[in-house]
């Protein structure tokens, strides 16, 4: 296990650009100059509207796709190095995982624990193991009842579930949500995004979220708003999206109760900044309300 | 709806031949195929008519579904009938004597033979192997008793991998096909009237975006399987090994003597082919 607070990620200056094959057009960059580290034990969340560069960065965490410019450096690695063979980039995507979008296209077997497995078969693990470790998986996503089902027949949010035991049986240290909560009904997500704070909280595991859904961005420990290929914004939920102006100018909205009071201070009602969740911003407006009131 | 079709006609059960390994099925029907060519005299067809009727019983299949199996087939067993009629010269005078067409008693009894022949491989293999065992056991099985080809430096578990991603996407395609059809009969177009061709026109506009949606999945599926660390060229374990249990050796031993029987009582009997065997017994 990973010991909290060692670096997981840190990206200096790293840069991207998708080279379409053609010379005549040069396509701008889909990252730019991007600095950050990410440790071990956090939970951050990355967040930009479509084209901000977010889904780019994951799958350069992933090693998909390899910087055209800067360094990246995973568990101290650089990635970026000449002498960073295939093999040594196995050994790092087996500690990062990663949870795709269409949760259809990521299960290769047709049984549920047959594709929970696939990932440490793919390692060598031996037999008594993976079962083992299947058996472990599916129990902390809750789908071992399903453990014989045909992935066809789940539902999206359950298939999603699934597809994080299979990245949870190769025993990973972080895990990359690439919008893996944005083609599932409000259940699917709430259950997927449930788990994911499980995995930080109980299994230690470093999760970096990629989403547009203001709610989901504003559960995790830190913030990184994506915009243009740069990062706009980078802190704890609560700096990123008090600043409402802020978020406006980058094309995004504040969770609605943030959004809400940001438009009655906005209509010059004296609301302090700093409520978040629901509930804070029920309170503040409660506590605002009963405090009017009693002037009259 | 299309999503309820089977794919090789699978029957789920738990039977005496569902419980069997699937490499047993397939060693059991390889040599099942042989038997049904080896036999030669009406004892023999008899006790391979017999053992197909015994796994008939077993299957926990109805009789009437297995039959309906041969339908497919019909044509061809038909035309089989025909020309072992019409094309055997007998020794003695001809039945019937019609124009061109002469048809002898060792005709009869030859398509007779020959048709009961395909009619028993057809219904044994079938039972043995697609009735009773389900898709991906069989890649499952293909694949391990094909594993010594991988010395040869044949992929084996290339294929196997690919027929079971195909397995794998079938649904998944079917239920996009459907979705693909009901979105364009709702801007009304028409799948079902006209001639062949006409129909076959109008799938075109239900194929180019169904095949555009499989390269996307395809290529997202590879991404996803490279994140989770498959490499062709690697070697991998598996979770499950299938193991061939005391009931997997009985069935190929009996099979094995069932062979030797057919080939004993065959070879017994003088004559050359076929027709001068059965003309041995007189009929």
């Amino acid at each position: 296990m990973m010991k909290q607070g060692e670096e997981m990620i840190r990206a200096e200056h790293l840069t991207f650009t998708y080279d379409d094959g053609s010379d005549k057009i040069d396509l701008p960059p889909a990252v730019t100059d991007i600095s950050f580290t990410v440790h071990a034990g956090e939970y951050v969340a990355i967040l930009g509207h479509n084209g901000s560069g977010k889904s780019t960065l994951a799958k350069l965490c992933n090693m998909i796709l390899t910087p055209t410019g800067g360094k990246l450096f995973i568990e101290g690695r650089d990635v970026t190095d000449e002498n960073f063979t295939e093999d040594d980039m196995y050994d790092l995507r087996r500690d990062v995982g990663m949870v795709f979008q269409n949760p259809d296209n990521q299960l290769v077997a047709t049984v549920v624990e047959e594709d929970v497995a696939f990932g440490p078969e793919n390692l060598g693990v031996p037999s008594e193991e993976i079962r083992r470790r299947v058996d472990e998986a599916l129990d902390i996503v809750g789908m071992r009842e399903y453990a014989r089902h045909a992935p066809h027949k789940l539902s999206g949010g359950q298939k999603q579930r699934v597809a994080i035991a299979g990245v949870l049986a190769m025993k990973p240290k972080m895990i990359l949500f690439d919008e893996s909560t944005s083609m599932l009904d409000p259940l699917g997500r709430h259950d997927v995004v449930e788990l994911m704070e499980k995995l930080n909280r109980e299994e230690n595991i470093t999760v970096l979220h990629i989403t547009h859904y203001m709610e989901e961005a504003a559960r995790a420990d830190r913030v990184i708003v994506m915009n243009d290929g740069r990062i706009a914004a980078d802190g704890t939920p609560r700096e990123v999206f008090c600043d409402a102006d802020r978020l406006h100018a980058l094309g995004l909205e504040a969770p609605q109760g943030a959004e809400l009071l940001h438009e009655l201070r906005t209509a010059g009602w004296q609301i302090p900044e700093g409520a978040l969740t629901e509930e804070e911003c029920a309170a503040a407006l409660l506590e605002f309300l009963s405090k009017d009131n009693s002037h009259e | 709806m299309i999503s309820d079709i089977t794919l090789g006609q699978f029957f789920p059960g738990n039977s005496f031949l569902h419980r069997l390994d699937p490499r047993t099925k397939i060693l059991l029907s390889t040599v099942f195929i042989v038997t049904v060519f080896v036999a030669s005299t009406p004892m023999a067809f008899l006790l391979v008519t017999l053992f197909t009727a015994f796994l008939m019983a077993i299957s926990g299949i109805r009789a009437s579904v297995i039959f309906k199996g041969i339908k497919p087939i019909l044509f061809i067993l038909i035309f089989t009938t025909i020309i072992n009629i019409l094309m055997t010269r007998g020794t003695g005078d001809p039945l019937v004597s019609f124009w061109i067409i002469h048809i002898y008693k060792e005709g009869l009894i030859r398509a007779f033979f020959m048709t009961l022949r395909v009619i028993l491989l057809i219904i044994g293999t079938s039972l043995l192997l697609t009735y009773t065992t389900s898709p991906i056991s069989l890649t499952d099985g293909l694949e391990s008793l094909l594993a010594p080809l991988e010395k040869l430096h044949i992929p084996v578990h290339i294929f196997s991998m690919m027929m079971t991603i195909a397995l794998r996407f079938i649904p998944t395609l079917v239920e996009e096909t459907e979705k693909i059809m009901n979105a364009q009969k709702s801007r009304g177009a028409d799948f079902s009237s006209g001639n062949l061709i006409k129909r076959a026109k109008s799938l075109i506009p239900l194929l180019i975006p169904l095949f555009a949606s499989a390269f996307k999945r395809a290529e997202e599926l590879a991404v996803a399987m490279e994140c989770r660390c498959y490499r062709v060229d690697k070697k991998r374990t598996k979770m499950t090994h299938r193991k061939m249990v005391l009931s997997d050796w009985l069935s190929l031993l009996f099979m094995a003597v069932f062979l030797a029987v057919i080939i004993v009582s065959t070879t017994l009997a003088p004559g050359e082919d076929l027709f001068s065997k059965l003309a041995f017994y007189k009929i």
